[in-house]
């Protein structure tokens, strides 16, 4: 399914803030967008769309949205981003395990919540993105994170066309889930942390040296001089960078 | 010059609960010395109504015809529904005024003895002796109530022993209840203006929202450059405005100690980390700068520390670096090192330094720092202290300013305890 397909349910009593979100979407490309003001307002519409995502303020005239979240989990599994005005909400979060999939605090920008609407749904429903697909492009080499293949042109090839000439090279587990997380933050800082957070979610303390190696190992596949890198980018001492 | 928040907070406490003690210390006192005169007032009324025996002896003339009572003094005993006579030496009676009936005539010296003090055929009576004679005073029945008090000496001996100590519980008595009412009542005044301050700052987060989202959507649409500009400034002072709200909640929570520190294992070395990577991910090409200094040791220590209030404190010093820095290119330099049970986190930055009034208020003790337009920083300390340590503020000497932060370490959580181990794919 697409992902602008999606139907999404906005529950939120402020009226202005309902139509800039709903603005939002429709800009961005979603076509089904409902909103609520109120939980009463919210089951209705819930019955009426069947929503694939709902996002939803904690606090609503008739109720709060942990209360209406409990109940909606009794017949539908559906994604929620709670949209919080309190910094209390987040340990309230946190504490009531209710499944919500993510929250935000407002005042938000809209580029954040938009990013965060189509991950949750990304990750829910496998959603493809169309202006985000599975091959990436660094310079001379295209890597197909779909096979985890690095196709690179040869040396004096036409840039661009890549024929039967060009090398392949598969990629390990490791650097493919490198590459993942930095290809998903094109552009920004990642930080070792976080990398090797990707790459050993059981616990990656003290993999640091590993991940260098890993490092050098995939610049050797996609950079025309590993020693000179021009994509895969040091950011001394916090991480690294996919430009 | 102003009085900074927390001392002021101190001598108001302080007056609260000295004037709850004046207060009820009067109050006890006039409580006492109001039951007293009542009780006394009451007894007054008694000794009033009782007409004693020498009074009535006076009016009591002997003639010829035996004993008479004066008219003054019968109309007297009368409205007091009294009644009286006169025993001589050997018990019987020579004269007697609207004596009962149930009242013998003659009385032997066990009868007397019995009544002495008491009653007499349920009469409470008073027997007075003049010369060979015994005025003896009736009431009403059930009109007096009679009892002897007696204590032995060795007890009023302990009584006067113990006096000045039961008035000195009494009197920290008072003063604990004092405390206590005082704490209670300034604990709700907190607990009513934290509430307060979360309500506003919510209230102005929804309609902040609004118009950050709408100044952004401006900049990043095809205005002109200069109506572009201007949606950039709107969208800028928005976020400014969205820090001090989030500031403003958590100065009120931290001030009063509101805010349970939801403490777990953090590696500062990574929290460093990524509050350095959003910043610089944020800033403009150029307008940003970061040396990363970790020394080895560091990368394996952990603090016990509540994480968002950690990243919230390293936030506000690269907010304020990036806001006062005076340069195009703002350098900042980090640096994380262990010292024996502690960790320490230096920032500096190549800005303008901190003015000498700043650094005196932002070093000051823990008890008398004040609030007052240095939110930001203030903050830090705030969140430092909460967490046991100490954060000093200084101006390096070629220039910019520098934040020591001084964390405990905590244990090594043992789940994540797995050293550097090689792997191979």
């Amino acid at each position: 399914m697409d992902l602008y397909e999606h139907r999404i349910l906005i529950v939120d009593d402020e009226p202005a803030l309902q139509k800039m979100v709903s603005d939002f979407l429709y800009k961005e490309g979603y076509r089904q967008v409902a909103v609520a003001g109120s939980c009463r307002e919210a089951r209705g519409a819930f019955e009426r769309e069947h929503p694939h995502l709902i996002l939803m303020d904690v606090m609503l005239p008739d109720g709060d949205g942990f209360g209406l979240l409990k109940e909606l989990r009794q017949e539908s599994e559906v994604p929620v981003i709670f949209l919080s005005a309190r910094d209390e909400d987040e340990n309230r979060l946190r504490g009531l395990g209710l499944g919500a999939d993510d929250y935000i605090t407002k005042p938000f920008l809209p580029r954040e919540l938009i990013l965060r609407i189509s991950a949750v749904l990304k990750r829910v429903y496998r959603a493809r993105d169309r202006q985000c697909d599975d091959v990436i492009w660094l310079g001379d080499c295209r890597i197909d994170l779909g096979s985890g293949v690095v196709y690179r042109q040869d040396p004096g090839g036409e840039e661009g066309v890549f024929d039967k000439t060009a090398t392949q090279t598969a990629l390990t587990a490791r650097e493919y889930a490198i590459l993942k997380k930095l290809a998903g933050n094109r552009g920004q800082i990642v930080t070792i942390d976080a990398l090797c957070e990707a790459v050993w979610p059981e616990g990656n303390y003290g993999y640091e040296n590993t991940l260098i190696v890993h490092i050098r190992r995939l610049r050797e596949k996609l950079e025309q001089d590993p020693s000179r890198p021009r994509h895969l980018i040091t950011a001394r001492g916090l991480g690294y960078k996919l430009v | 010059m102003k009085r900074p928040f927390f001392y002021r907070k101190q001598v108001r406490f302080l007056s609260y609960s000295i004037l709850v003690f004046v207060l009820a210390f009067w109050l006890t006192l006039l409580v006492n010395f109001f039951l007293l005169l009542v009780i006394l007032l009451k007894y007054q009324e008694y000794q009033i109504e009782y007409i004693k025996g020498d009074a009535i002896m006076e009016e009591l003339a002997l003639t010829d015809r035996g004993y008479e009572l004066s008219e003054d003094m019968g109309r007297k005993l009368d409205e007091r529904k009294q009644w009286a006579m006169l025993l001589d030496g050997a018990g019987k009676m020579v004269w007697s005024y609207e004596k009962p009936k149930e009242i013998k005539e003659s009385y032997t010296l066990s009868d007397m003895a019995r009544m002495s003090r008491w009653y007499l055929e349920d009469y409470p009576v008073y027997l007075q002796v003049f010369e060979d004679q015994i005025m003896v005073t009736g009431l009403p029945r059930k009109s007096m109530w009679k009892y002897n008090i007696q204590f032995p000496m060795s007890w009023m001996n302990y009584m006067k022993r113990v006096w000045f100590w039961v008035l000195l519980f009494d009197f920290v008595w008072i003063l604990v209840l004092a405390v206590i009412f005082t704490r209670r009542w300034s604990r709700s005044r907190e607990k009513a203006r934290i509430e307060w301050i979360a309500g506003i700052s919510h209230d102005i987060r929804t309609p902040l929202s609004v118009v950050l989202g709408y100044a952004d959507a401006l900049f990043s649409s095809d205005l002109k450059e200069e109506q572009r500009q201007q949606a950039a400034v709107i969208r800028h002072q928005s976020l400014v405005m969205k820090e001090l709200v989030e500031d403003l909640n958590l100065t009120s929570e931290l001030e009063y100690s509101m805010q349970a520190l939801r403490r777990e294992p953090v590696c500062p070395a990574v929290v460093l980390r990524e509050v350095a990577a959003a910043f610089l991910n944020d800033a403009r090409e150029g307008e940003l700068e970061v040396e990363m200094d970790i020394d080895r040791q560091a990368e394996g220590i952990w603090v016990s520390a509540d994480r968002r209030l950690l990243v919230r404190a390293l936030r506000n010093l690269f907010q304020n670096s990036l806001r006062h820095s005076g340069q195009k290119a703002t350098r900042i330099r980090l640096s994380l090192c262990r010292e024996r049970r502690f960790c320490r986190i230096l920032f500096s930055d190549n800005g303008i330094g901190y003015s000498r009034e700043m650094l005196r208020r932002l070093n000051v003790k823990k008890r008398q720092r004040p609030t007052q337009n240095i939110h930001g920083l203030g903050i830090v300390c705030k969140i430092i202290q909460a967490h046991g340590g100490k954060a000093v503020f200084g101006n390096c000497p070629g220039g910019g300013g520098v934040c020591k932060i001084r964390l405990w370490l905590a244990r090594t959580p043992k789940s994540d305890r797995r050293g550097n181990q090689g792997e191979a794919d």
